[in-house]
């Protein structure tokens, strides 16, 4: 027995003989950390991945899930737009009616200050001759009439455009205005309103913003919606059985079937059984329909044995959630199957001849021999199985898209739909953003909880004996 | 060739070039509509057609003016307002817009919009014949932010055939819009109405009564129908009316309760649903006005107006009243590009609204007029649906509210009509369970009732 493992022997072999490296041998023995740069170098693109297309993501929706962003904040931040509404919400919260009736006055004033301003603007010379000649003095209550008059002029640019932009220079209002910044909005606001307290025009500026602000909102949204709790049992019992039934039990039963037959009957009925895996997503979305649909193949079929015949994936809840378990269940058996497969080649085919000789059955042989030995794979699947099963949603969204009635939803297409698509347009990125790191929290503990279960450290330990 | 003659030819040669510089103007702007099929095509193609008009313009007055329209249209709307929202973040939307009015509420707050008055003048031909109410809808807080691309209807229909199957006389049938109209016929009599058929076998069971198969604005007609407000005229605060909610949940699962319709209705496919229509499967049913060329260009829906009686949204009760409602799309301009192209959009748009380009698109499509103008033009006056409906309808026509908070209070309001009538929690639940949403979501920006 050499006192090394054969995986550090492997990876280092003469690190031991080199002397003066006690220490580096004794880290070995204890099975210590050695850091080794071609070891990082070796791994630097999974990091990289891993940084860009996990930590990345993550972070993101980290930052998402704690702000109040829709499609009407927008994501890149926002403005101050003082407009009717920001004065009708302020006058809701108690702001006084002269502050906002000071912030929506308009003055349009033709006078010299104004017509020197135009002019600095650029507006045509002889135009101005015209609002000189005809209107000077005059006063307009809002921009509409003031245009209105300027329309008559006989030099008015051709381009209505033109014509609003030469009328801009003789108003004062800021309703409706985006400032880019809140300096710019100060300035704006202590021009036409400088009687304002400071926390009149925080009130104001705060009601103004247009981008999104920091929150717990979504969550405790979340946590009070009843619809939560709805979802919560959905995705349950989407995962639950999905991955029992199929994932894992039709694909044990499926590789320990395979095992036992013939090789080119086996590898024939393997690769039937890849079809849904390898078929696109949306492809086999749509025979799935064909398959269910009214007239399809699976009530054609049931109304020739007389069986009720209507279209099983919408027509009642039992046949959608069968539908949807199964057409994903068939996905992911192949990936148990393949998974379990290998791992039983492995197992040393002289216990099962051996087994026969003691006069083992096929089912005392599966029992005793291969389940033991298969703990690994099934972890491996359940685990990895359960995290896709979470955040998948595509299926379900290309066939019963959570119907009849909102019965098949999951939170993964929840999620997508608050955030990304949904009929009224309203996306809500920081609330879908918060279902999706509750989906990342769920998916992380989830894993703890089966490598504490399936004693993930002792199959890490050395093992007992040595071949 | 001597160094004076090639400095002369050089110097010709960039005075050709700048100066045609100063006069050729190129623009190329982006057109992106969403709900559009074959039908509608005019909704893009007429600012084609605009761009045509505005090239031959300039080139009388000198100018070398060249658009060039980049047309992209939208089946659904899921995809089309994500494909919006996020093109703007991007920087890469679309010049000219054509969606649903309520998108002006949102999509002005997040600065993805300018607003058209800006840049055309509505006291001037074609704007100034603009219907007004049309102008209030593409309105909001204070500025005019589009320009109405079309406007509809939403009747409720019943098939004629099967009406007399249950006893109705060609004059019954007749008095009956009247009969809606004044409220003397409500919702629950057309559920007895779809019963019967159902029970003499003139339609099969399950098929008395279609509604709309997915979310959609028409269910807002049903809340309106059972005395539902959806924004109060004086605060302008978003209304949820509990009991009218209530009702109108009720309304449906008690149709579900009667076999009328189907538990697993909603979430059907329309292909399906527009097929049962034209094959005449189904006893009542309520769509939009332009579904009725649907049914005739693509499903083969023969003699409507012998076929198919239309009217308004019955009243379900004492407290509603009959009604429909109007979702006019329209044409928006983003802050993509320059002020010029801007300004170019927005004159395409005000050309493509001139009521001859318009009238294509409202009788191709079955829409309706968006000015009086248009009204007057043989193409569509002489058109027996455009001008019926205009006429029995668009009058008693309302609309969703331009309100940016909206959107939480419809998809609120859906999720509950979709758990009452699938049967997973009780009428009470579901209101409770669509107030509660709203009251998260808005706080004190919509009034419980």
């Amino acid at each position: 027995m050499t006192e090394n493992t054969s995986v550090e022997r492997g990876i280092n072999p003469g690190v031991a003989t080199r002397p003066g490296d006690a220490e580096t041998v004794k880290a070995a023995r204890k099975g210590g950390p050695r850091i080794s740069p071609f070891g990082i170098l070796m791994l630097s693109p999974a990091l990289l991945f891993l940084l860009a297309f996990f930590f990345a993501p993550v972070v993101l929706t980290a930052v998402f899930s704690f702000t109040n962003m829709t499609s009407a904040t927008g994501i890149t931040g926002g403005a101050y737009v003082i407009s009717p509404n920001t004065l009708r919400n302020l006058e809701w919260q108690g702001m006084d009616k002269a502050v906002t009736e000071s912030l929506s006055g308009t003055s349009i004033t033709v006078d010299e200050a104004a017509l020197s301003r135009a002019a600095e603007a650029g507006v045509d010379p002889d135009f101005l001759d015209d609002i000189e000649s005809r209107l000077m003095g005059a006063h307009f209550e809002d921009a509409r009439s003031f245009e209105r008059e300027l329309k008559t002029l006989p030099n008015r640019p051709r381009r209505i455009r033109d014509l609003k932009l030469a009328a801009e220079p003789f108003g004062q209002s800021i309703l409706n205005t985006r400032f880019a910044t809140r300096d710019q909005a100060v300035t704006a606001i202590d021009a036409v309103a400088p009687d304002l307290t400071e926390d009149q025009r925080d009130a104001v500026l705060t009601e103004a913003y247009t981008g999104w602000v920091w929150t717990t909102d979504n969550f405790k949204r979340l946590a009070t919606t009843p619809a939560t709790g709805r979802l919560l049992t959905n995705t349950a019992l989407y995962v639950g059985l999905t991955l029992s039934i199929f994932n894992v039990g039709l694909g044990l039963f499926l590789a320990i079937a395979i095992f036992y037959m013939p090789k080119a009957s086996g590898s024939v009925f393997s690769v039937l059984w890849l079809l849904p895996r390898i078929t696109p997503v949306v492809l086999y979305a749509v025979m799935w329909r064909w398959f269910t649909w009214d007239d399809g193949f699976l009530p054609t079929l049931a109304a020739q044995f007389g069986l009720p015949s209507f279209n099983y994936m919408k027509g009642s809840v039992p046949t959608a959630w069968a539908t949807i378990i199964t057409l994903n269940g068939f996905i992911g058996a192949s990936f148990g199957m393949i998974l379990f497969s290998g791992a039983l080649r492995a197992i040393p085919v002289q216990q099962l001849w051996a087994s026969e000789v003691d006069g083992a059955s096929r089912w005392q042989q599966v029992r005793k021999i291969i389940l033991p030995q298969l703990k690994w794979p099934i972890l491996f699947v359940t685990c990895y199985q359960s995290l896709s099963l979470l955040s998948s949603y595509q299926e379900i969204w290309l066939t019963t898209n959570g119907g009849p009635g909102n019965t098949t939803n999951v939170w993964a297409l929840e999620a997508f739909r608050i955030a990304l698509s949904n009929f009224t347009g309203n996306l809500e990125y920081g609330l879908g953003a918060a279902m999706a790191l509750v989906l990342v929290v769920v998916g992380l503990t989830l894993s703890i909880i089966f490598l504490r279960l399936f004693k993930f450290g002792e199959m890490l330990e050395k093992p007992k004996i040595e071949f | 060739m001597n160094i004076k003659a090639f400095i002369g030819t050089a110097a010709i040669a960039i005075a050709a070039a700048t100066s045609g510089a100063a006069h050729a103007e190129d623009y190329t702007i982006t057109v992106w509509s969403g709900g559009t099929d074959d039908n509608s095509l005019y909704r893009v193609d007429a600012i084609e057609m605009a761009a045509d008009y505005l090239e031959r313009q300039a080139a009388i007055r000198g100018e070398d003016l060249n658009i060039t329209i980049e047309k992209q249209v939208w089946s659904g709307w899921d995809d089309f307002k994500q494909a919006v929202t996020l093109a703007a973040e991007s920087g890469t939307a679309p010049n000219i817009i054509v969606t649903g009015h309520e998108d002006i509420g949102p999509w002005s707050q997040a600065g993805i919009l300018r607003p058209i008055e800006d840049y055309v003048d509505f006291d001037a031909w074609p704007l100034n014949q603009l219907y007004d109410n049309l102008i209030d809808v593409s309105s909001y807080d204070g500025m005019i932010w589009g320009i109405p691309q079309d406007a509809e209807a939403r009747p409720f229909f019943m098939s004629k055939p099967d009406l007399k199957a249950i006893g109705y006389s060609d004059a019954d049938i007749d008095a009956l819009p009247g009969k809606i109209e004044s409220g003397e016929y409500t919702l629950y009599d057309m559920l007895d109405d779809a019963k019967k058929m159902q029970d003499e076998g003139v339609v099969e069971p399950g098929y008395g009564f279609a509604p709309r198969v997915n979310n959609g604005t028409d269910y807002w007609q049903f809340y309106q129908s059972f005395g539902g407000e959806m924004v109060d005229p004086e605060t302008g605060k978003l209304v949820f009316d509990k009991q009218a909610i209530t009702d109108m949940y009720q309304f449906f699962v008690d149709a579900v309760e009667m076999g009328v319709t189907p538990k697993t209705y909603l979430g059907g496919e329309w292909d399906t649903f527009h097929t049962n229509v034209a094959t005449g499967k189904y006893g009542a049913w309520h769509g939009g006005t332009w579904h009725k060329l649907q049914w005739e260009n693509q499903y083969g829906l023969e003699d409507f107006f012998d076929n198919v009686s239309f009217s308004l949204i019955p009243a379900g009760n004492e407290n509603g009243r009959p009604n429909t409602i109007t979702h006019p799309l329209v044409y928006l301009i983003s802050t993509q590009g320059t002020d010029d192209d801007a300004a170019i959009s927005a004159e395409l748009v005000a050309v493509a609204s001139e009521p001859r380009i318009n009238a294509l698109h409202a009788v191709q499509s079955g829409h309706l007029a968006i000015g009086e103008a248009e009204t007057t033009i043989p193409f569509y006056a002489n058109d027996r649906w455009a001008s019926e409906a205009t006429e029995k309808l668009l009058p008693y026509a309302n609309s969703i509210p331009n309100n940016a908070d909206f959107g939480i209070y419809w998809e609120a309001m859906f999720k509950g009509l979709e758990s009452a009538w699938a049967g997973t929690t009780s009428v009470e639940d579901a209101v409770n369970q669509a107030q509660a949403t709203v009251e998260n979501g808005l706080g004190d920006q919509i009034i419980i009732r």
